[in-house]
């Protein structure tokens, strides 16, 4: 039988003020996951031990956890694997990030159930309901097949780059259930959805860390519905937002010369603030790091110019 | 026999990094790869254009990876955005024969040459940080960094998302220190070396990009780093260009040199220091180039 220390984040606020660590040693047949571990410490060594979980099956999204730092589902992982692939004979088991503890392993996740609510996460169609149910084709199921695999676990948002800086951002999971209500051909709001998630801490504010993608047990792939987000207020022409012209400036470059235009970027992004912010952009231009604003030209520019003009979006 | 690459130096090392640019053309020789132009290909659309416009990104990429495949060899990026543009674009019509046929008759009818789907993408520091690359940089005897404390920073998009980048373990990297340790530097290790460094969105949302960029160049600095070193312009512009408004903002101090890859290779191999335009940078290098004894 082997042998693992586990050494747990301790946070009982109803006895001690402050988080602590405590080291248990569990012996275990091979075959043992996370999950499995912990609550063989809570019937054995320390009923105390606080751990959200319900379905150990990968479903009901409870009981992500961070393992040797890394956010996982704790009844989806094996001990042995984290040990094998960090090297180490200890494993590390703390709360998942980017939200407050509330007692051990469980954290408040009322912020997230906020943020879930607000992208308006259901069928908004604007007919009666059928008698029977809503025919829709595989091909378009396909489209939004991927966001609707999410099972709200928020191993997303415990890594989240933005999130970290910006507690306010709607955040990963979030967007993807906006996504997979924007691009449902039922759904009749893909325009006000548009605008509801372009605003502040909204889609132009991941920062592309791509965490979220790497991190998400289900293959939702977060990051990439954002992006769809981005592609469906190109669509609806919600553009407005200092993002989305971000991302226009990139497709005016991409027409006007092939490469990128930096000099129209700063400018054409945020007008306002790059006027306010005159003495760092006289430091870059000392510095040289203000291209001359006579874009470059790409050999064969007709061809893009022709698949912009022909490249039809389906998203 | 040199290698050969079809060389995509993405937009920012062309233009306002043009330091990157002129350091890895020079070193190229001193590394025994020849770097091939390829004056056609367009920008990747860094992440914003496949925000905008999926389809047209796809498209876009998959255009260069075909003339990447007329000219007969691999794309060599210096690039962490590059690099993520055009790998993901490669492994979605390569593993969609239906996808690919898709985006070739759209190139076809611009005029453009269609993909067979036979090329990979590599980035400098993949192609140096394998035990042929280490070995190599070694045999060329190099003067060495004489123990300079080096941060690696990896940024994001060289190893996220795995799936589509797959060099390494993105939660224990170590290309950076391998390399950084085989040109004679030592390594600063800190958390946040493959946290992100704000860039995407520096010009959108600078204030939450800034409160990003402060995690790494903090922790780098009060792990005692001489200097920081990143594959990618992106992260060299949000941790040099920017640094100055980001000790403002946070109400600190970091100092903190930050080099381009092929320039830390550079001074280890003993390159000219003005090919290598420090001058450029907003953070000056002068204690880096002190120890290195450059």
């Amino acid at each position: 039988m082997p042998t693992t220390t586990l050494d747990i984040f301790r946070y009982q606020p109803d006895t001690t003020e402050q988080p602590y660590r405590q080291s248990f040693e569990l012996e275990h047949a091979g075959d043992i996951t996370l999950l499995d571990a912990i609550l063989d410490l809570q019937n054995e060594q320390d009923g105390t031990l606080a751990v959200r979980y319900s379905c150990r099956s990968a479903i009901c999204g409870s009981c992500a956890c961070k393992a040797n730092g890394k956010t996982v589902l704790a009844c989806m992982t094996q001990v042995e694997e984290v040990k094998r692939e960090f090297g180490t004979e200890t494993v590390s088991v703390d709360p998942i990030g980017n939200f407050r503890p509330l007692k051990d392993l469980i954290v408040d996740l009322d912020p997230f159930w906020e943020k879930f609510k607000a992208v308006k996460p259901y069928l908004i169609p604007d007919d009666p309901p059928p008698e029977r149910e809503r025919i829709v084709s595989k091909e378009a199921m396909q489209k939004i097949y991927n966001e609707s695999k999410c099972i709200l676990c928020a191993a997303c948002y415990s890594e989240c780059n933005s999130l970290a800086a910006d507690p306010e951002f709607i955040g990963p999971a979030a967007l993807a259930w906006g996504y997979r209500f924007a691009g449902d051909e039922r759904d009749t709001q893909r325009k006000e959805r548009a605008k509801l998630y372009s605003g502040d801490h909204g889609v132009w504010d991941c920062t592309r860390c791509m965490y979220c993608n790497e991190r998400c047990p289900k293959g939702v792939d977060p990051r990439d519905a954002i992006e769809k987000l981005g592609g469906v207020a190109f669509q609806e022409g919600v553009t407005r937002d200092k993002g989305a012209r971000h991302a226009k400036a990139f497709l005016i470059s991409m027409r006007t010369g092939g490469k990128l235009n930096e000099t129209l970027l700063v400018p054409y992004t945020d007008p306002i603030g790059a006027q306010l912010d005159m003495p760092f952009a006289l430091q870059m231009l000392r510095k040289g790091k203000a291209p001359s604003p006579i874009p470059h030209r790409i050999k064969k520019l007709n061809e893009v110019k022709s698949l912009m003009r022909n490249v039809k979006e389906t998203i | 026999m040199p290698r050969q690459f079809a060389y995509y130096p993405g937009c920012v090392a062309e233009f306002s990094s043009k330091e990157l640019n002129a350091t890895t053309l020079a070193l190229a020789p001193m590394i025994d790869i020849e770097l091939l132009p390829m004056p056609a290909a367009t920008c990747c659309g860094a992440g914003d254009i496949a925000e905008a416009k999926p389809n047209l990104y796809l498209t876009l990429n998959v255009r260069i990876l075909s003339q990447a495949e007329e000219m007969g060899v691999d794309v060599l990026t210096i690039c962490n955005v590059c690099t993520l543009n055009l790998r993901r674009a490669n492994k979605m019509v390569k593993e969609d024969p239906r996808l690919l046929e898709k985006v070739n008759e759209e190139l076809v009818k611009a005029g453009a040459r269609p993909y067979e789907g036979t090329k990979e993408v590599t980035h400098l520091l993949w192609y140096l940080a394998t035990e042929e690359g280490l070995s190599l940089l070694e045999a060329k005897g190099p003067r060495g960094l004489n123990g300079l404390r080096v941060a690696p920073y990896y940024g994001c998009q060289l190893l996220r998302p795995s799936s589509v980048m797959g060099f390494e373990d993105p939660d224990q990297p170590q290309s950076l220190e391998r390399l950084i340790r085989a040109l004679g530097g030592e390594v600063a290790d800190y958390e946040a070396k493959s946290k992100c460094c704000g860039f995407p969105i520096i010009l959108a949302r600078q204030e939450v990009a800034l409160r990003e960029s402060h995690v790494a160049l903090s922790q780098s600095r009060d792990a005692g780093a001489e200097c920081m070193v990143t594959p990618c312009p992106l992260c060299h512009l949000a941790m040099d260009a920017y640094q100055r408004k980001a000790e403002a903002q946070n109400g600190t101090e970091y100092n903190m040199p930050v080099l381009h890859l092929p320039q830390l290779i550079g001074l280890a191999l003993g390159l000219e220091t003005s090919i290598m335009d420090f001058k450029r940078h907003m953070v000056p290098v002068d204690r880096v180039l002190e120890t290195v004894g450059a």
